[in-house]
């Protein structure tokens, strides 16, 4: 079972945001947008390959998973129910 | 040209909207003004200072008589430029680039990039339009998609740099043997631009351009130099590229006023030149860093810096991560009293550069050493 603690240092460590600890990424932060940790479409881009390399999950249709980059908690979901 | 709004999953008239926001809406604008010829002004809206600017100039200046476009710098580096194009300009630069597909012939063109800058209007806008094909596109696409759809005969794929190292990484068993990748915006390092095509079985054509000249040259998969584009003329003065072009006009704004400029235009890309349309890419000045296709300026992240209370001096060196799809990362050196967070130039530089992550690193307590004549040399 993945946790947002093991997504969040995957993130960390895969965005070079290198300055950041796992506990100020909130579980229900916004990743995008003005009002959360505001990543941006490569950043988006950079999470697919984080997810196949590190978890071994695929997103291959943007249309069916909008939702699943909104926060952590999630990004964990999905994979955990991938990996199910 | 029809085009095909990929996340709808059907054909969108090209019609006018005053306020264009999607892709989509950006693109049918575009093309409507460009089948009518009718003027239109091209700039990133998400970008605060480039709106400001905009909006602060005076709106004389903004002649529209006999041009299609005037594309805008995106101000990451901290002057925009406004670079007026005809419609002549455009079809010349399709027609230039066309030349180079030889034999390839394409039924679509799948683009990933936004119709906010020269490159996608130009490129993917008016190509498909020049060429009558239909060109399909999406908000967002994911590596995956991306090559779904470059698997599909005869397709042209506008797309940038991020998404042939996203590719690599994937290392996906699909072939695009009948498809061709255009790349723009920065260079593909050519051991990816060689890794792509021993993968996919597909051509990467990197195109060097720029919104002050256009299209200026291109290179395919692992070459190490580029040809100029017909009609271009390159020089160099000082180590760095100057280019005469047929696709842009001489009519700029700057400092927000109306200018004529020689036809020669002086960029900040060190050259080395090999023949008349010959030349090698040697680097660019050090001051400026592409971050997701945005020139960015390191003197002003430094001013941002800077203006950050018990901030004496910043120094930023500029650190390559090959593998990363943003591959130039920030060292920020800070010579002064406060421990600068992260958070703290976050905030600064989106409230300068809009919302633009890039990637730093933060050495605190650092003394910033000066040359004889104050200017930022290094650190200790």
């Amino acid at each position: 079972m993945v946790t947002t603690n093991d997504l969040k240092e995957k993130i960390i460590a895969g965005l070079g945001l290198e300055d950041m600890e796992p506990d100020e990424i909130g579980d229900d932060m916004a990743l995008f947008g003005d009002d959360g940790l505001g990543l941006d479409s490569v950043d988006a881009i950079e999470i697919t390959l984080i997810l196949e390399k590190e978890f071994g999950v695929k997103v291959t249709n943007m249309d069916e998973n909008k939702n699943i980059f909104e926060t952590p908690n999630t990004l964990v979901a999905y994979i955990n129910e991938q990996k199910a | 040209m029809r085009i095909y709004d990929m996340d709808k999953k059907c054909y969108t008239e090209i019609q006018k909207h005053d306020n264009p926001l999607t892709k989509i809406e950006q693109l049918s604008d575009a093309m409507y003004c460009y089948k009518n010829s009718m003027f239109k002004m091209v700039y990133d809206a998400t970008q605060p200072a480039l709106v400001s600017y905009i909006n602060s100039l005076d709106t004389n200046i903004l002649d529209a008589e006999g041009m299609q476009w005037l594309y805008f710098t995106s101000g990451t580096t901290g002057v925009p430029t406004g670079v007026f194009k005809t419609k002549e300009n455009s079809h010349k630069q399709a027609m230039a680039l066309i030349k180079t597909f030889g034999d390839m012939k394409f039924n679509r063109v799948v683009t990933t990039v936004p119709f906010v800058h020269i490159y996608g209007i130009d490129i993917g806008g008016v190509v498909p339009m020049v060429l009558d094909i239909d060109v399909w596109t999406k908000e967002n696409f994911l590596p995956e998609e991306l090559v779904k759809e470059a698997e599909v005969e005869g397709t042209l794929v506008v797309t940038t740099p991020v998404f042939i190292k996203a590719l690599n990484r994937m290392k996906n068993n699909a072939k695009f043997s009948k498809s061709l990748f255009l790349t723009s915006t920065a260079p593909v390092p050519i051991a990816d631009g060689r890794e792509f095509y021993e993968n996919y079985d597909c051509s990467v054509l990197q195109l060097f351009a720029s919104t002050e000249t256009g299209l200026m040259g291109y290179k395919k998969n692992d070459e190490s130099i580029l040809k100029a584009y017909d009609g271009v003329k390159i020089s160099q003065k000082d180590g760095m590229l100057r280019v005469s072009s047929p696709f842009v006009t001489q009519k700029i704004i700057s400092d927000g006023r109306l200018k004529r400029v020689e036809s020669s235009f002086q960029t900040e890309d060190i050259v080395e030149i090999l023949s008349v349309n010959e030349f090698k890419l040697l680097g660019r000045s050090s001051k400026l860093v592409k971050i997701a296709g945005k020139r960015v300026s390191t003197v002003q992240v430094e001013d941002i810096i800077e203006s950050i209370g018990g901030v004496d001096a910043v120094f930023i060196k500029i650190r390559k991560e090959e593998r990363a799809l943003k591959d130039e990362i920030l060292d920020i050196y800070v010579e002064g009293s406060l421990t600068l967070e992260a958070k703290t130039v976050k905030e600064c530089l989106k409230e300068a550069l809009g919302s633009l992550h890039i990637p730093f690193k933060i050495y605190n307590h650092k003394k910033i050493l000066r040359s004889s004549v104050g200017k930022k040399i290094g650190f200790k």
